[in-house]
């Protein structure tokens, strides 16, 4: 069935942000085209898959990892970044102090991943449960037009996962600039900077210093 | 000697903090269970060096056969068991069946066994003193579901082997733990201890879907239980997952005053609130018991679970090449599946009544929850060879992984699951000594 000439292309996509934003429930909506009030907490990290016919020509498989958002597995986000080419950072609109968080998961993400070329990957800021009408943050969006250029997000949108609004929208331009970033001039050596990260073993004697 | 020395670690108070003139203070404050050495790196070293391959290979290779024999005659009986139960979503077996009693409704031929060993149960816990190390042993392969509350306070060391002091002592104990609620649980709200209660409150409607947890009274519950015990514990707080552990409890003792069947449906709220607040307190004291051995599950950066994410690889790389080999070459990272498996102790994995009578072992077991629990992924992992050389990539082989096909299983998968372990457990840590050379 596959034309001749397709393309196919496998992107690993983080979906990140604090405990019940949304993250699992915005995969859901997304794969399996559902929703469910009572998802369980991630624990750790889940998989799904998505594919998406991209042009004539491409097919886009998104590898998605749904990240435990309790800060405790934070120092272990390391080996789930890795050769990830694009993410997600996930808020919830009712509550203001997962909007504030914003900023440090998007350092976290910078400081353990980098693209083959040296860039940050492509990030698309979701502000999800848009549909609960609680619009605090949302009332301008030159600000966070401003918010996105400052922190170098590609983009944002207001989501619903229960109410399947613009989770598609958001896929889409993601992928896009996943695309761009692609064609971008790639250096030949993985950075260092994540390389001390790779193997577990490092990890454990890290989690040590911190204890300090 | 053997490997596993029962009560080698009992929380011991970390010498230095002993000069600072506030320990006392703290001390009273918290109940953390210290952990001062690191003996399980040690013995784990040693075993690795002892190690000699060809008689483990020749060992696993027994080991596999004999659980390949098992498996397919747990199959053969299974498909049998599910074939009449497979379609209609009634027909699933009870949630807390106590499963023995649930199989002997299958198999006439059990009930003799079972009625007999639910006396021995009822004549060891009639005292005057139970005989701890006689209820262990029997308790290993399973309790009946009359007795269950009764024993799983005695093997955890909440109730005194002395049938005299029992009642003065829940008393006691269901005293400590309302005053704590007292003392404590009004500061939920503060400014220092306000992330935790939400954490609390965000994931209690998020817990494994069975049961009684949207019921609001239940919700209350869980809620007052984990804020005590992570306010009390303030080295791990409150982590994702410890929620699971209160369920096995509070559905177990909640048994102890109801004469369902079926737990499912029971409206909790209708229980006298005196026995409430007895189901509450012993709750929390068992499972207090509990996450005293596996502490170090939940601390900062969870040393504990990546230790025994990176034992379990170690142990599947030598049972199981094929298997493992197989997920390392499709770049299948153990963490990415059995970080879940430690961190819920396999609660996510299987249903309810499944971990309840795991959870008759793993109290029954010298450092159940913390060791044994090993060797249970071990066997739990390698379970699924065929289905996992099966799968050819890594997105299909994780998938599987995160959603195990274990929704009918029951008494009869874990007790193969268990001997399984318990095997590997003898092969590989209790007799280190038996591969050198």
């Amino acid at each position: 069935m596959q034309k001749h000439n397709q393309k196919e292309h496998l992107y690993k996509l983080l979906v990140i942000g604090d405990l019940g934003v949304g993250k699992t429930s915005i995969i859901k909506r997304y794969v399996h085209q559902n929703f469910s009030p009572h998802y369980r907490a991630t624990i750790g990290v889940d998989f799904a898959l998505k594919v998406l016919s991209w042009d004539a020509e491409t097919v886009v498989r998104l590898q998605l990892w749904d990240i435990a958002g309790q800060e405790r597995f934070g120092n272990m986000t390391r080996v789930y970044y890795r050769e990830a080419m694009g993410a997600f950072i996930v808020f919830d609109v009712t509550r203001p102090a997962t909007f504030e968080a914003v900023t440090k998961w998007k350092e976290d993400l910078d400081s353990k991943l980098v693209l083959p070329n040296g860039k940050p990957v492509p990030t698309v800021l979701l502000a999800n449960k848009c549909d609960q009408g609680i619009d605090v943050l949302m009332n301008n969006g030159i600000k966070m037009d401003q918010f996105c250029k400052e922190n170098g997000f590609v983009g944002w949108f207001e989501t619903s996962a229960k109410e399947n609004i613009n989770i598609n929208e958001a896929s889409r331009c993601l992928v896009k600039h996943i695309i761009a970033s692609e064609s971008d001039p790639v250096q030949s050596i993985e950075p260092d900077i994540i390389k001390p990260h790779l193997n577990s073993s490092k990890i454990v004697s890290c989690s040590a210093c911190f204890k300090s | 000697g053997t490997l596993i020395k029962p009560g080698s670690k009992p929380p011991t108070t970390p010498v230095k903090l002993k000069k600072v003139s506030t320990f006392q203070e703290f001390e009273s404050n918290t109940s953390d269970a210290w952990d001062l050495g690191d003996d399980d790196d040690e013995l784990l070293a040693i075993a690795a060096e002892n190690l000699n391959t060809e008689v483990v290979m020749e060992t696993a290779h027994k080991v596999i056969q004999n659980h390949k024999k098992q498996v397919e005659s747990a199959e053969l009986e299974n498909s049998c068991m599910q074939r009449s139960q497979s379609l209609p979503q009634t027909s699933t077996p009870p949630l807390v069946s106590g499963m023995a009693d649930y199989n002997t409704s299958v198999t006439p031929a059990l009930t003799e066994r079972e009625a007999s060993r639910l006396d021995k149960f009822k004549q060891l816990l009639a005292g005057p003193n139970t005989d701890l190390e006689e209820l262990r042993k029997l308790s290993w392969s399973g309790i009946p579901k009359r007795v269950r509350p009764i024993a799983w306070k005695l093997l955890s060391g909440y109730l005194p082997a002395n049938v005299d002091r029992r009642e003065s002592t829940l008393q006691r104990k269901r005293k400590e733990y309302f005053a704590f609620v007292e003392q404590y649980y009004d500061s939920r709200n503060d400014e220092n201890h306000q992330d935790t209660y939400r954490q609390i409150h965000i994931d209690i409607p998020r817990m494994s879907p069975e049961v009684l947890r949207l019921q609001p009274k239940v919700t209350e519950i869980f809620e007052r239980i984990l804020f005590i015990w992570a306010i009390r514990h303030p080295a791990s707080g409150y982590v994702q997952g410890i929620n699971d552990l209160v369920t096995p409890f509070f559905i177990v003792f909640v048994c102890e005053y109801i004469e369902e069947e079926v737990v499912e449906n029971f409206d909790v709220s209708s229980l006298p609130e005196e026995v409430l607040q007895n189901i509450e307190a012993d709750s929390y004291w068992c499972m207090s018991k509990l996450l005293d051995g596996i502490q170090d599950n939940y601390t900062f950066a969870q040393p504990g679970i990546q230790k025994k994410v990176k034992m379990l690889e170690e142990l599947v790389s030598r049972i199981d090449e094929q298997v493992h080999r197989h997920l390392d070459q499709h770049e299948v990272k153990y963490l990415q599946f059995a970080f879940r498996w430690m961190n819920n102790l396999l609660m996510r994995e299987v249903p309810l009544r499944c971990t309840i009578r795991l959870w008759d072992t793993y109290q029954s077991e010298p450092e159940g929850f913390s060791h044994f629990h090993l060797y249970v992924c071990a066997a739990f992992l390698v379970r699924w060879r065929k289905e996992i050389l099966e799968e050819k990539d890594f997105q299909e082989l994780l998938i599987f992984l995160q959603n195990l096909p274990t929704v009918h299983w029951g008494n009869e998968e874990i007790s193969v699951l268990l001997a399984e372990a318990y095997r590997l457990k003898f092969a590989f840590a209790d007799a280190p000594n038996h591969y050198k050379k």
